[in-house]
């Protein structure tokens, strides 16, 4: 498994990423034709709902992608770590909790000190979502993946509870937070459109990262931990179960502003069912970007065009909202087979397999 | 083949279960409403699927029935998320819809925005509980026909044990079951009643669960207001009667009776479709905007209907009582408890 989602060089992630579309896109339509369909008239409102003008792709696509971007990156800084972090999911409801109290409670604040109050509070709540896996991973010793799964059950009851109970709106009649106050909802990124500037802030997170894996000290730990903590314990002089500790809470609270970004830039309350999945797609989104937060950019962004173009095509082409479900299934399942065969190719030279 | 050119020519279209039945089904529908010349546009939003042979069901044959009767071209969307709630109403409102169901009050937020920006545009949302110039809540009294199902439940109960199972405590939902609760206690007020909300329309093995507990219990009727999940309360209904209890499940939201013949005494039902044909003819003579709709036993939207496979089990007393009981209700003779939940509502039926 480890050896199979390495962080890819650009140029092979890059190909990988080409694969795994075509292959999808294939297969999406031959299944389109089993249907009974017109793959063609599918894939044309696919396009127009995604890309089809510049509104579209701003208002919609990029819209849909800042959940996954925030997400994919969580992921992917933490599996360059060696940290499975299959949490993300519970880290977005936390974040959403985070920012809707701050917003909901200090609503007296101008909009200059709430934002930043909002976004810092879904920071810390994704990251202390992240810190009890963390610390049974460093303390107990228990894998991570399970934990942080079962913490995202945690995280979306509790959200659920949220509505239901503490956070409910005045009323008291359905289940969802009043509306956020004017002063704690982002501002548009592009005037005119749906994009807010959380979209710009997962670009700055992106480029932050991207700096760090390669210039800094910490980002050579992170990727010296990744390989090998052991290795990087003994040659390195690194401290693995610190190196864990940052990189885990810091993929929480990045995690935990896709919550706080898609309350405060889009929702304007909490509702639940806040997410789709994007957690866990933004499993896919990290695996597909080669773990690399350009890459990841990239991908959220596909991912974003996909579920706006499938919104167009129920609504154009009368197709079901499954059918979306299946192609991201196909992405996923197509990276990871061509991942096992990239992998397979670059070990089978040294003999060096399954390392 | 011959599947898909039966479900073009029967212009039935009703989505099956099935996901590539479903996605034939939908194409079938799309290319109708490509070749109709059309009078007005008409969208639907549901925030789960239409083959639940239950509430999006019925709001996709009443989109369905806008086609027919009226001549409207319509798109049907589901969405998943929150998020994705404007992202529909900007693009239906945008590409020419005039009028957008949007089926659940979890839309009434967005709808508010989208008729802001969107002036010329009716959003109807039903169980919705915000008003403005253009955006109206489509509001069903299915208490009426719940309390109806509560008679039922009372004159065939044997171990005086009457379970609920509900999706969301939303108010919709718990009036439902309070006025299912008058309705038990108005035949016989010593009977217990079980209530459990599983938090989820759609989360089946939650209702199944929830419904085998009840049955432990010893409730023998048990009433749903879920969606999807309402095939497993009939389920767990139908395995406690293959294992030799005597027990009925209530059908809601839609006549179900067909869904599971064997056990559903009878359905609590909203003619969704009814309903939105009377909006939209409301609508086409210029009435809707500003109040809420109210569809009801009068307009005989809302109803309880006895599932005639077991008809032959339920004592002549009960049918008599039950139908004496509608009348009364349509003339406005009975208070059925109700729970309020629009904005500045009052009265009014």
């Amino acid at each position: 498994m480890s050896a199979g989602i390495a962080p890819a060089r650009a140029r092979e992630a890059a190909l990988l990423g080409l694969g795994a579309v075509t292959l999808t896109l294939g297969a999406g339509a031959v299944l389109l034709l089993l249907g009974g369909y017109d793959p063609v008239a599918a894939g044309a409102s696919m396009l127009r709902g995604s890309i089809g003008s510049w509104n579209t792709f701003v208002s919609i696509t990029l819209v849909r992608s800042v959940p996954l971007l925030f997400a994919g990156l969580a992921v992917a800084l933490a599996f360059r770590a060696g940290v499975w972090n299959i949490g993300a999911e519970g880290q977005l409801y936390a974040g959403a909790v985070g920012g809707v109290w701050v917003a909901l409670t200090f609503t007296g604040l101008p909009s200059l000190l709430l934002l930043p109050a909002v976004l810092l509070a879904s920071c810390l709540a994704g990251g202390l979502w992240a810190l009890v896996p963390t610390l049974m991973r460093l303390r107990l010793g228990i894998g991570e993946v399970i934990t942080t799964i079962l913490m995202n059950f945690v995280g979306i009851y509790m959200a659920a509870w949220m509505v239901h109970g503490p956070l409910q709106e005045q009323r008291g009649v359905f289940p969802q937070t009043d509306r956020i106050v004017e002063a704690a909802r982002l501002p548009a990124l592009i005037p005119g459109t749906r994009l807010h500037i959380g979209f710009g802030l997962a670009l700055v997170i992106a480029a932050v990262l991207a700096v760090m894996f390669r210039r800094t000290r910490l980002g050579f730990q992170i990727r010296a931990v990744g390989a090998s903590p052991q290795a990087a314990a003994v040659a390195g002089r690194i401290d693995p179960a610190r190196v864990i500790f940052i990189s885990f809470l810091a993929s929480g609270a990045i995690a935990g502003l896709a919550g706080g970004a898609e309350v405060s830039g889009l929702t304007y309350a909490l509702y639940e069912d806040l997410s789709d999945g994007w957690g866990y797609t933004a499993i896919a989104v990290a695996l597909l970007g080669g773990l690399r937060p350009g890459g990841v950019v990239v991908t959220a962004i596909f991912f974003g065009a996909l579920q706006a173009g499938a919104g167009a095509m129920q609504r154009d082409a009368g197709i079901p909202a499954a059918w979306v479900d299946v192609v991201e299934a196909l992405v996923i399942l197509a990276v990871l087979g061509l991942d096992r065969v990239r992998a397979a190719r670059a070990a089978a030279p040294t003999g060096e397999g399954g390392a | 083949m011959l599947l898909v050119s039966g479900l073009l020519n029967s212009r039935r279209c009703r989505p099956l279960v099935a996901v590539l039945v479903a996605l034939v089904a939908g194409s079938a529908c799309a290319r109708e409403s490509a070749e109709t010349e059309s009078t007005f546009r008409a969208a639907l939003l549901t925030s789960g699927p239409v083959s639940d042979a239950g509430w999006y069901a019925g709001a996709y044959d009443g989109l369905l029935l806008l086609e027919d009767s009226l001549g409207a071209s319509v798109s049907h969307q589901q969405t998943a998320t929150p998020a994705e709630f404007d992202e529909a109403f900007i693009a239906y409102a945008s590409s020419g819809y005039d009028i957008i169901f949007a089926h659940g009050n979890e839309y009434q937020d967005a709808a508010i925005r989208a008729g802001e920006q969107f002036p010329d545009v009716t959003i109807v949302v039903s169980g919705g509980g915000r008003v403005s110039a253009n955006v109206v809540p489509l509001i069903f009294r299915l208490e009426e026909g719940s309390y109806l199902a509560g008679m039922a439940a009372a004159y065939m109960t044997a171990s005086k044990v009457v379970g609920m199972v509900g999706g969301v405590a939303i108010p919709p939902a718990q009036g439902t079951f309070v006025a299912f609760e008058s309705g038990v206690h108005v035949v016989d007020p010593e009977i217990e009643l079980l209530e459990v909300f599983t938090g989820d329309w759609n989360d089946v093995a939650a209702a199944k669960e929830a419904t085998v507990a009840q049955l432990s219990r010893g409730a023998d009727v048990i009433i749903h207001n879920l969606d999807a999940a309402s095939f497993a309360v009939f389920q767990a209904v139908r395995e406690a009667v293959d294992g030799g209890d005597v027990a009925y499940a209530v059908g809601m939201n839609s006549d179900q009776n067909a869904v599971a013949p064997d056990v559903i005494l009878g359905s609590a039902v909203i003619r969704i479709a009814d309903a939105f044909l009377t909006t939209a003819r409301l609508w086409q003579d210029g009435r809707v905007g500003g109040a809420p709709i109210y569809a009801n036993t009068e307009q005989e939207v809302i109803d309880f209907v006895f599932n005639p496979v077991l008809l032959d089990r339920v004592p002549a007393e009960a049918v008599d009582h039950i139908t004496r009981t509608k009348q009364a209700i349509r003339a406005g003779e009975i208070d059925i408890p109700r729970v309020i939940f629009v904005e500045g509502e009052g009265e009014g039926r």
